[in-house]
């Protein structure tokens, strides 16, 4: 419990409000899941305003897959707002099957890079 | 290889903005569609998802927009976006409006009459930007670089279809067009539903080969028969167009207010199954607001 009159930063934000842009209620943060492909299963939260994906190390999240690009695609938070864009990679990026140049994410949405599937999911850590 | 052209859903709801959180996948913005090839801006519709496509170009800091507008038709959900286009109001803008048939400058006028002081607080002629008509001649029109061809389509009080040929890519909107008034099969396709829905030849060769089909589906099945007459299509009629003209993608437009996300995957889904039953090589997906394809 805090004290009264003393701020206690996990008490008072818990769960509640956010007061960091973009974050969601409750700080919980879109997180990509692996269900295919090198690696999978796994979880990478997206912590970050762009958070590129590919083989390099250049990249924020690098998979081990030789279908993928050095950087492959980024994905970008904008307040609640969540996309990606296709960083003119070899194999391309297939957002729900269809392939896209750039999108809008929402809940559930499935993007395949080369071997590689995630699900997204808009508030899930 | 020719130049990429580039295309992105600003709005793809049918006849009225369909806000909150049911449509959030699809978007609740009325029909707008931008096409980007080159130096070439063109715009398809005016629905209230202009307002989202100018604001981008101004944040994507374009100093001076030059945009061609191809409108299907005037009807509400297709120009209301038009007042709220932030370009318009830019001196150094220039803003192309195309009129299929000659004679009265009539989407101008259209466009004019909905800034009239009852409706809108600023008058078409205080806009900025230098806004001139040009009409297609013969239903075609050569920008130099990209022909856009027209195509009358089934509609109250008429809509038309536009063709667009960037370089070796072909981009077809036709949205707000009744197909099933249209079927060469009438009698077959009642008998049984899942026979394919035949086109008229003229139809299915405007559309030929098109790397994308964007075309109104707002229905199912099952409502189209509550909605003959209302100017619209089902979609498993678009999936058969799309099939027998040989279309590499196409994308499900025009949803009904009425449709919910699910609903509209629903639809979507149904389509798919039509064209996996048949073979089909066509790839079809339900438009969405923020998605863009590069061709």
């Amino acid at each position: 419990m805090p004290k009264t009159g003393s701020l206690d930063p996990d008490s008072t934000l818990a769960g509640q409000i956010s007061i960091v842009s973009g974050l969601p209620r409750g700080g919980k943060l879109p997180t990509l899941e692996q269900v295919r492909g090198p690696g999978a299963p796994r979880r990478f939260p997206l912590a970050i305003a762009e958070t590129v994906v590919g083989r390099g190390q250049q990249a924020n999240v690098t998979i081990d897959s030789a279908l993928l690009s050095r950087r492959h695609v980024v994905f970008r938070r904008s307040g609640p707002e969540l996309s990606l864009a296709d960083l003119d990679s070899q194999n391309g990026v297939f957002v729900n099957g269809v392939k896209a140049h750039s999108a809008v994410l929402h809940e559930g949405d499935t993007i395949q890079l080369g071997d590689v599937v995630f699900v997204l999911h808009e508030a899930a850590e | 290889m020719s130049e990429p052209s580039f295309v992105r859903f600003w709005g793809t709801r049918g006849s009225i903005p369909t806000p909150g959180h049911k449509t959030r996948r699809y978007g609740g913005n009325t029909s707008c569609v931008e096409i980007r090839h080159g130096d070439f801006e063109l715009v398809c519709d005016g629905g209230t998802g202009l307002r989202e496509l100018g604001l981008d170009l101004v944040q994507r800091g374009r100093p001076r927009v030059s945009a061609h507008l191809f409108f299907s038709h005037m009807h509400w959900d297709h120009i209301q976006g038009f007042p709220f286009f932030v370009p318009a109001y830019a001196k150094d803008s220039e803003i192309v409006v195309y009129d299929v048939e000659a004679g009265r400058p009539r989407v101008e006028e259209l466009l004019h009459g909905q800034m009239r002081s009852e409706y809108f607080p600023v008058n078409f002629g205080d806009l900025g930007a230098e806004i001139r008509a040009r009409t297609f001649e013969q239903n075609v029109v050569e920008l130099g670089g990209v022909t856009v061809r027209s195509f009358e389509q089934a509609h109250p009080g008429k809509s038309f279809a536009y063709a667009f040929e960037c370089g070796e890519k072909k981009i077809v909107y036709a949205t707000d067009s009744e197909l099933d008034l249209l079927l060469t099969n009438q009698d077959e396709a009642g008998e049984d539903p899942a026979a394919l829905r035949r086109l008229p030849a003229a139809l299915v060769a405007f559309v030929e080969g098109a790397d994308l089909l964007i075309a109104d589906g707002q229905y199912t099945d099952a409502e189209y028969p509550h909605k003959i007459g209302w100017g619209h299509a089902r979609a498993n009629t678009v999936a058969d167009l799309a099939h027998q003209a040989g279309v590499k993608q196409c994308a499900v437009f025009h949803h009904d207010p009425l449709h919910s996300d699910d609903a509209v995957e629903q639809k979507i889904r149904a389509a798919c199954d039509r064209l996996d039953a048949r073979g089909s090589r066509t790839l079809l997906f339900g438009a969405r607001e923020g998605l863009e394809l590069k061709l």
